[in-house]
């Protein structure tokens, strides 16, 4: 496994990990998100309505009282003024008496008089000395005169104090008189000024000339103008609502609405901050949870994503092993087929061979030599062909019965015998490299059930390692020990070398697939993880025990029966 | 037995005809042919008493004769030769009613050995055999023909 391969696959790991992230980010928070955004905003504006709504409604509610409150004063100058004649009204004491009895429950009206169609006063009770004022060129003399029933502005008068006053005229034997009263300027005020609109707000009158009728809490005195006002533009009975900005720069939100007699203009304003602060709380919460969400999605997703990409590594990981056993099956099943082919085709001419020796011998035997230096080199070399022709034979046989063993069967195998010809096979091999095989067999070792080719592959496969852990010494023993399980439910073969070794860090990772500590290309890494397997699924279990710098040791404990569908399947 | 009649059958000319010699060395009467037909029709030509016959051979293979040999239900041994690879062929050819069988490369001292015993067990069968008609002939002196067969 090369390292440009390594991160190759690490860089399409971390592909498919952006991808996956990706998909589910598209799938579930770009959703979420536009939805929730969505209804935010049309909460929001919802919201919003619905608070400019509601103080529009209030001020619509204070119209109507101080409507109520006005329409009642005139109602009740105007009943005084059917009900008595002016005669009557002018006596002595009389309009005292109406305006204790209109004061009675609560101070309503400051003074009233009685004024004849000239405009000079013919009565007057109350706290100003006017009775000799003409009123012939005031403004309300004039509209009442006119209308018959009038209601004024703030205006100064005779008194010189902002007030605001009600007349009704009636005629009375071909003559015109007026019923005059003001209305008491600081309970009309008390009915607009002591309304309170949260920190920032303001309610006030305005009158047709954009002149304070009411004070401000926010400065504002009355009878000054009113700034931005424009005039009796659209007069409108139903109150209007809109954002303007305030005289500290900050936006504020306006409802108005006129009053219907005298033609007023209520207003009220409130900071925008403060009138739609639970709005925007609400919005921002929901904010808040809707980015939460989107957080722990995220988050979740990250999880999920590593763990299924995780999952995906691992399976490649067990597929690519899968594929190199295979391979490597494949590769032992034509080796055994090759093999299989050499032996028989030197069989025969060796078989042609020892005939040939056996001629030779039948013949010497027959003949008379008298050259006994002849006889004896004849006899010599007749030996040595049948040393070498039985050697040749030997190898034959080895090499067709690891070709019979890359077939999977499971068979009666005596272990003894087949430690020794995995020896026989590896010999060679070893003694080049100046390493003993030591062989201690247990001579009562039971035989057992198992796969002789997948066995021979696992010793091979240690024994080869063995002999590769000897590399840096001159020479070393491998020795294999055979040994009956205490429990006597199978056996336990040893393989020791006096090699380099296991790294006390790498002991946990030995068995692990692609582990290797040969330098790039030349182990897989496979050779053991593959031993693990096919002794696990022979029933059996292989550890190691090893020093590092003094050797191994390989475990093997095999039963004496494989698991049972191992059976089934052999 | 001595002069027991052999008949030795095997592809390889070489082979067939060295271990002819050394059979006749030790004082069998041989003869070598080099495919399962001629086997077959040296049988039918020629009594022998025990055949050694390869397994692997083109055209008719080991097999393949000796079936053909039991077919012809002669008083006959047969030893097969294998190669070591295919000892299943081996057991099917036992089961078929072959003697034993041998793998080569073989020595010839372990080829005289069954060979032994193959005769031994043909000359049973044959004193069975003869046992069996002579009583029949006491029992009814008509069948005496049959001991010409």
């Amino acid at each position: 496994m090369t390292q440009y391969s390594e991160s190759r696959k690490q860089a399409h790991y971390s592909r498919l990990f952006r991808r996956f992230i990706f998909l589910t980010m598209i799938c579930s928070l770009v959703p979420l998100l536009f939805a929730g955004w969505a209804i935010n905003i049309h909460y929001s504006r919802f919201a919003r309505e619905r608070t400019m709504n509601t103080l529009c409604t209030r001020v619509d509610y204070h119209r109507k009282i101080i409507e109520l409150f006005l329409k009642e004063n005139r109602d009740r100058l105007d009943f005084i003024a059917r009900t008595h004649s002016k005669s009557s009204l002018v006596e002595e004491g009389q309009l005292t008496q109406i305006l204790e009895n209109v004061n009675r429950d609560s101070w309503i009206l400051t003074d009233i008089g009685i004024i004849d169609d000239t405009g000079e006063h013919l009565a007057y009770v109350g706290p100003f000395d006017l009775i000799d004022k003409n009123y012939s060129e005031t403004i309300w003399f004039g509209e009442v005169m006119e209308k018959g029933i009038y209601t004024s502005d703030m205006f100064m008068g005779f008194r010189k104090v902002p007030h605001f006053v009600m007349a009704v005229a009636r005629h009375e034997n071909g003559r015109c008189w007026i019923l005059r009263a003001t209305v008491n300027t600081d309970r009309f005020r008390s009915l607009v000024e002591n309304i309170r609109l949260g920190k920032t707000g303001d309610i006030y009158l305005v009158n047709s000339q954009g002149l304070y009728q009411t004070s401000l809490g926010s400065g504002g005195e009355m009878m000054t103008p009113a700034p931005g006002f424009d005039g009796i533009a659209h007069p409108h009975s139903k109150p209007e609502c809109y954002e303007t900005t305030g005289r500290g720069g900050d936006q504020r939100i306006v409802c108005e609405t006129w009053l219907e007699d005298p033609r007023w203009l209520l207003v009220a304003s409130q900071g925008k901050a403060e009138l739609f602060k639970e709005v925007r709380y609400a919005n921002r919460a929901s904010l808040v949870y809707l980015h939460l969400s989107a957080l722990i999605i995220l988050i979740v997703t990250i999880l999920i994503t590593r763990h299924m990409v995780s999952v995906i590594k691992k399976r490649d990981l067990e597929v690519e092993c899968m594929n190199l056993q295979l391979m490597h099956a494949g590769k032992m099943a034509s080796i055994g087929e090759l093999s299989a082919g050499v032996a028989h085709e030197i069989n025969n001419p060796l078989a042609i061979i020892m005939t040939e020796r056996q001629l030779l011998l039948d013949t010497e035997q027959r003949a008379r030599i008298t050259d006994e230096v002849f006889r004896k080199q004849f006899e010599d070399s007749l030996n040595q062909i049948n040393i070498q022709a039985r050697r040749c034979k030997h190898i034959t046989r080895s090499l067709l019965r690891f070709a019979r063993r890359t077939r999977s069967d499971i068979e009666t195998v005596d272990v003894n015998q087949f430690i020794k010809e995995v020896i026989d096979l590896m010999e060679r091999e070893a003694k080049s490299d100046g390493i003993k095989f030591v062989a201690l067999l247990e001579a009562t070792l039971p035989s057992i059930l198992s796969d002789p080719s997948q066995l021979q592959q696992v010793f091979l496969n240690i024994i080869n390692n063995a002999i590769e852990a000897h590399e840096e010494k001159a020479c070393g023993v491998i020795t294999i020990t055979t040994a009956s399980a205490k429990d006597q439910s199978g056996i336990v073969v040893t393989v020791e070398d006096t090699g380099t070794g296991i790294q006390n860090s790498d002991m946990g990772k030995i068995f692990d697939p692609f582990f290797t500590t040969k330098p790039p290309g030349r182990g897989t890494g496979l050779g053991l993880s593959i031993c693990y397997s096919i002794v696990k699924q022979l029933g059996g279990l292989i550890h190691v025990e090893s020093e590092a710098g003094k050797g191994a040791a390989f475990i093997l404990e095999l039963p004496l029966t494989p698991p049972e569908e191992r059976v089934k399947k052999g | 037995m001595i002069g027991s009649k052999i008949l030795l059958v095997d592809d390889e000319e070489i082979f067939a005809n060295n271990m002819a010699k050394l059979l006749e060395n030790r004082q069998y009467k041989v003869t070598a042919v080099y495919n399962g037909e001629s086997a077959i029709s040296a049988l039918e030509d020629d009594k022998f008493d025990v055949v050694v016959l390869d397994l692997k051979m083109p055209g008719m293979d080991g097999l393949a004769t000796l079936k053909q040999i039991k077919q012809l239900g002669l008083l006959t041994e047969t030893l097969l030769l294998t190669g070591h690879g295919s000892i299943d062929a081996a057991v099917e050819a036992i089961r078929l009613g072959a003697y034993d069988f041998l793998t080569k490369p073989c020595e010839i001292d372990d080829l005289v050995e069954k060979i032994e015993g193959a005769w031994r067990k043909k000359d049973d069968a044959w004193k069975i055999d003869m046992e069996g008609k002579l009583k029949k002939l006491v029992e009814s002196p008509s069948s005496v023909f049959d001991l010409f067969d």
